[in-house]
């Protein structure tokens, strides 16, 4: 019974925690004017589909694809610098290793609005606004490492040191040992922190739209944006947009979260 | 890459005196929601001109200057841009910008002598025209008959004085059904330095005469407006799309704001709405008006100039076509619409136009204007006077108009 | 089989491992230390609206820093900036390990509802500002309907206009947005808790609430230092939120360092001042840093 009445609970908690999401989409359901309307329309009294004119204003699916690529690019160099470095962390000592991890948390320091023109400045200077993708996953890519190897570096720290102390008494050498039994055994951890890497870098929008001009690169986020003008406020398109860029990723969520939370919180060892 | 390309190409042609007339790709920043206006006028420019391709960048209204700055200093701009009006000055003062004064003069298509003289002021420093308006915008009342109606007013005599417009705020708000009177826009972005000016100006203050008698009680009124409740508290936050979208869903009387909201209202309101002269202090005190509208600049590193300009001057040939199409009034005085959509609103408008003053110019356009929004905010939330308010305003002002 | 030098250099641990490490800080060295270096560079410099393109530029020594004192929002938005950063850390953390604590409980489906948590972290931050816009809506929005329906406040609250408000509103929000990753964090934390420390604990006759303080807590502190240290940092960092609901305003009441900072680089073009906000949350994140490193040095000792 006792067991129950904690699911009951926990629903509850989820449903007043979901309540934005709930209202981002019926939102969208709504007529501009009904918006404006006290008491509110806790459910939208005459549901109008807008998400075809949407559709149609937008070409939203090339800017998903370009927010696709940007997102695996961003998470691809995340797990290949960041893997190492949280393995190595979690098993280092001593001044050096402190150094490092200082460096990891202080260089995220300011937001990417403030960190954008140094940035665009350099880039520039190097050529590489030539390659817009590119400068955004690399400028990207350097914020999300931080948060990477911080959750990844305690998923590490649950490998006991016995298992890879034995491995090394079997023969291997320690980039063996990392490869054969450390990856593997932190190999939830791994890919559930990166899959969070991947959902966030899908929503980037400082550096896309400060670094890339062209329109036909632009991610979803920088399209979004341009429902927010000067002289229009079209919050039911806008909601709409925000609803149909967010499905794809709740949908693909939904399929693998118990995975995800499972995976961060049952260990390295499962 | 390709623009280095594309730059080597004209470099190497123009060296071998152009043979061949390659085709160029002009890139372009444009704030264009919701009208779509450059997008359309491309399309359109491009039938015409197959040699010439614009690609198009879309940039928000917070972003065009920053953007502007971040690309000029690194020499990234692209060969067409967007400012606001006051900007062209700040701008143009670094001399980034290609002055537009010869081409103007030279062209078959601009006759400089038809421009609303408002918007080409505000492209112009130094006696150079560094800016090409889309148009012209200004401001005006915009009130809901229907409610007159219902609150016993007359919706053929709007109020024309501030007296008048506190009266009928008074009767039109309804605290219950979150129903105000009147409503303007004092978020603390240029857009209230905007509304605010005008009100000044009819008192007989200006933006570097914030200070004056005049422009106290401009501030006091749009205070009390706001301490009665016949104002929402929100204008703080409401910019001017939302406070059309709030007269759009019949929660507040009367709204100053731009004719660009003509096309949406006449698309979404469901009441009779109609338009009015901007209200003055008193009886017989001078008109005044925002003067709004963006302009396109050519920066100075581009390549194509000429190719830019042309496309100016199409925007310019179709001058007729954007009060019906787009809800502001020509660059081109001469260029009337031909049967005008909203005519009661465009007699209102294009006379209103008359009393538009310009933001500045200045160079340092940004910092004045938020000395002046600032002052607004201060007020409207008690947490100075209205005179002490504009007193640290004018002050900081001085400091930087000198 | 590997014979040249680096190889071995690389076969051995610390070799191996310090080659993985410096990979990652080099990385961040080139594409996160330069910007840095860079504002704290403007914060020393005269900077005009279109010199944002060079390194020289006339120097100011300290009159930046000195300018930006005497200004009188600097006080007030300092503490706006320690109110936000405090409370938006203390609410997470609380609710994020409340959570946790929670769905630890063995009860069916707690795995899928937990999961559902992680929509703040699914949102881009536009999204969450501009939903949060309309909840807080001070004539129509939802939440004085919910307030108002459960008789909670009579007349209606300006979340987003009146300053007494507006600084907190914000705040609720970033609460909001930065739940999934506490949650996950101390969920993380609290499943390397071994079992039989608790059974042993049991077993001694202590109840939930010893259990919690005497083995819970000292075994989380590395896990709450490491959410603590990032918490602070994301909530510098937080821009968006504050640009979608209040823009700083009414009158500042609403202003912190991050936003101040990118008003002046980029509103008002006073880029100088702009960088010495911004020179300042680097010397303070820097003190969050040491904290934390020190709170994995603990850590290693267990």
């Amino acid at each position: 019974m006792k067991r129950y009445v904690l699911l009951a609970l926990a629903i509850l908690f989820a449903a007043i925690y979901l309540f934005p999401v709930y209202w981002m989409y019926a939102t969208a359901l709504k007529t501009s004017g009904s918006i404006f309307k006290y008491p509110p329309e806790l459910w939208p009294s005459q549901p109008l589909f807008q998400v075809s004119r949407v559709f149609a204003e937008h070409d939203i699916g090339r800017y998903l694809w370009n927010s696709l690529l940007v997102a695996t690019g961003i998470t691809a160099i995340t797990m290949l610098l960041g893997t190492g470095a949280a393995y190595a962390l979690a098993n280092a000592r001593g001044a050096k290793a402190n150094v490092a991890l200082f460096l990891v948390i202080v260089l995220q320091v300011l937001p990417p609005s403030l960190m954008v023109t140094p940035l665009f400045v350099a880039f520039n200077h190097v050529g590489l606004l030539d390659y817009p993708r590119t400068a955004v996953v690399l400028a990207t890519a350097a914020k999300t490492l931080a948060f990477y190897i911080v959750l990844c570096r305690a998923t590490f720290t649950q490998v006991p040191r016995e298992l890879k102390d034995a491995a090394l008494v079997d023969g291997n050498s320690h980039l063996g040992a990392f490869f054969l039994i450390i990856l593997p055994l932190a190999r939830n951890g791994i890919l559930i922190t990166s899959v969070l890497v991947f959902l966030q870098s899908f929503g980037e929008y400082v550096y896309s739209r400060s670094f890339i001009a062209t329109r036909e690169l632009q991610t979803a986020t920088v399209n979004l944006a341009t429902y927010l003008s000067a002289n229009s406020a079209d919050w039911v398109g806008l909601m709409n947009y925000a609803g149909i860029y967010v499905a794809p990723i709740l949908i693909v969520f939904i399929l693998l979260q118990r995975q995800i939370v499972t995976g961060l919180t049952s260990g390295a060892l499962k | 890459m390709m623009r280095k390309l594309l730059l080597g190409l004209v470099f190497s042609t123009a060296a071998t005196s152009a043979v061949i007339a390659a085709p160029v790709t002009l890139q372009v920043w444009a704030l264009d929601e919701p009208v779509h206006f450059t997008e359309n006028m491309a399309k359109e420019f491009e039938a015409k001109n197959p040699d010439i391709k614009l690609d198009i960048k879309l940039v928000n209204f917070a972003n065009i200057l920053n953007d502007t700055i971040r690309a000029v200093s690194t020499n990234t701009a692209p060969d067409l841009l967007m400012l606001d009006n006051p900007d062209v000055a700040s701008v143009a003062s670094h001399d980034v910008l290609l002055d537009l004064s010869d081409r103007i003069a030279a062209s078959k298509v601009v006759d400089a002598k038809n421009f609303y003289p408002g918007p080409i002021n505000q492209s112009t420093w130094k006696g150079k025209i560094y800016g090409f308006p889309r148009g012209g915008n200004t401001l005006g009342l915009y009130y809901n008959a229907d409610l007159f109606k219902a609150a016993g007013l007359d919706p053929t005599k709007p109020p024309q004085t501030w007296d008048e417009i506190s009266a009928a705020a008074a009767k039109l708000t309804d605290a219950k059904k979150r129903q105000y009177g009147f409503g303007f826009s004092a978020v603390a972005t240029e857009e209230s330095t905007f509304q605010f000016l005008p009100w000044a100006q009819s008192a007989g203050g200006d933006f570097n005469a914030i200070n004056t008698d005049g422009s106290v009680r401009a501030l006091q009124f749009w205070q009390k407006l706001v301490d009665d409740k016949v104002a929402t508290p929100e204008v703080l936050v409401l910019n001017q799309p939302d406070l059309g979208s709030q007269f759009v869903a019949g929660n507040i009387g009367m709204i100053v704001t731009g004719c660009w909201e003509l096309p949406r209202f006449a698309n979404e309101v469901k009441f009779d709405w109609r338009v009015a002269l901007m209200p003055v202090e008193k009886a017989g005190a001078p008109r005044a008006s925002a003067l709004g509208e963006l302009a396109y600049a050519v920066p100075k590193t581009s390549a194509h100039p000429d190719e830019a300009f042309k496309f100016l001057e199409y925007i310019y040939s179709q001058s007729s076509r954007d009060w019906n199409e787009y809800g502001w009034l020509p660059l081109d005085q001469t260029a009337t619409p031909k049967d005008p959509k909203w005519p009661e609103a465009y007699a209102v408008f294009a006379e209103q136009m008359k009393y538009a003053r310009g933001r500045g110019p200045s160079p340092v356009w940004p910092k004045v204007s938020k000395a002046i929004q600032v002052a607004i905010q201060d007020a409207l939330t008690h947490k100075t006077d209205a005179k002490a308010a504009l007193d640290t305003a004018q002050s900081t002002i001085d400091g930087l108009i000198k | 089989m590997l014979q040249s030098g680096f190889a071995r250099y690389l076969r051995d641990g610390k070799g191996f491992e310090g080659t993985l490490i410096v990979a990652a800080v080099l990385y961040l060295l080139v594409f996160a230390a330069f910007p840095l270096l860079y504002t704290v560079l403007m914060s020393f410099q005269e900077v005009d609206m279109f010199t944002l393109g060079t390194l020289v530029r006339p120097f100011a020594g300290l009159k930046n820093y000195t300018d930006l004192f005497q200004r009188p929002e600097f006080a007030p938005i300092v503490w706006n900036t320690v109110i936000f950063v405090t409370l938006s850390i203390v609410f997470q953390l609380a609710i994020g390990f409340a959570l946790a604590l929670f769905f630890l409980q063995d009860f069916p489906g707690s795995t899928y509802v937990r999961g559902l948590f992680l929509a703040g972290w699914i949102l881009p931050a536009l999204v969450v500002g501009a939903v949060w816009r309309w909840i807080f809506a001070g004539d129509f929005g939802v939440l004085n309907y919910a307030l108002q329906s459960l008789g909670l406040i009579d007349g209606q609250i300006y979340w987003l206009s009146d300053p007494a408000y507006a600084l907190y509103s914000v705040i609720i929000a970033n609460i909001w947005l930065g739940i999934p990753f506490n949650m996950i964090l101390l969920s993380v934390g609290l499943a390397g808790i071994p079992g039989d420390v608790y059974e042993a604990a049991e077993m001694d006759g202590a109840n939930v609430f010893q259990r919690f303080l005497t083995i819970t807590l000292p075994m989380m502190g590395p896990t709450l230092g490491a959410v603590v240290a990032l918490g602070v940092i994301f909530t510098l960092q937080q821009f968006d939120l504050v640009a979608a609901l209040t823009q700083g305003g009414p009158a500042n009441s609403s202003n912190v360092a991050q936003y101040w900072s990118w008003q002046m680089s980029f509103q008002t073009y006073e880029i100088s001042g702009g960088a010495t906000v911004a020179t300042m949350m680097i010397a303070l994140v820097i003190v969050v840093a040491v904290i934390y490193v020190r709170s994995v040095q603990r850590e290693q000792s267990f």
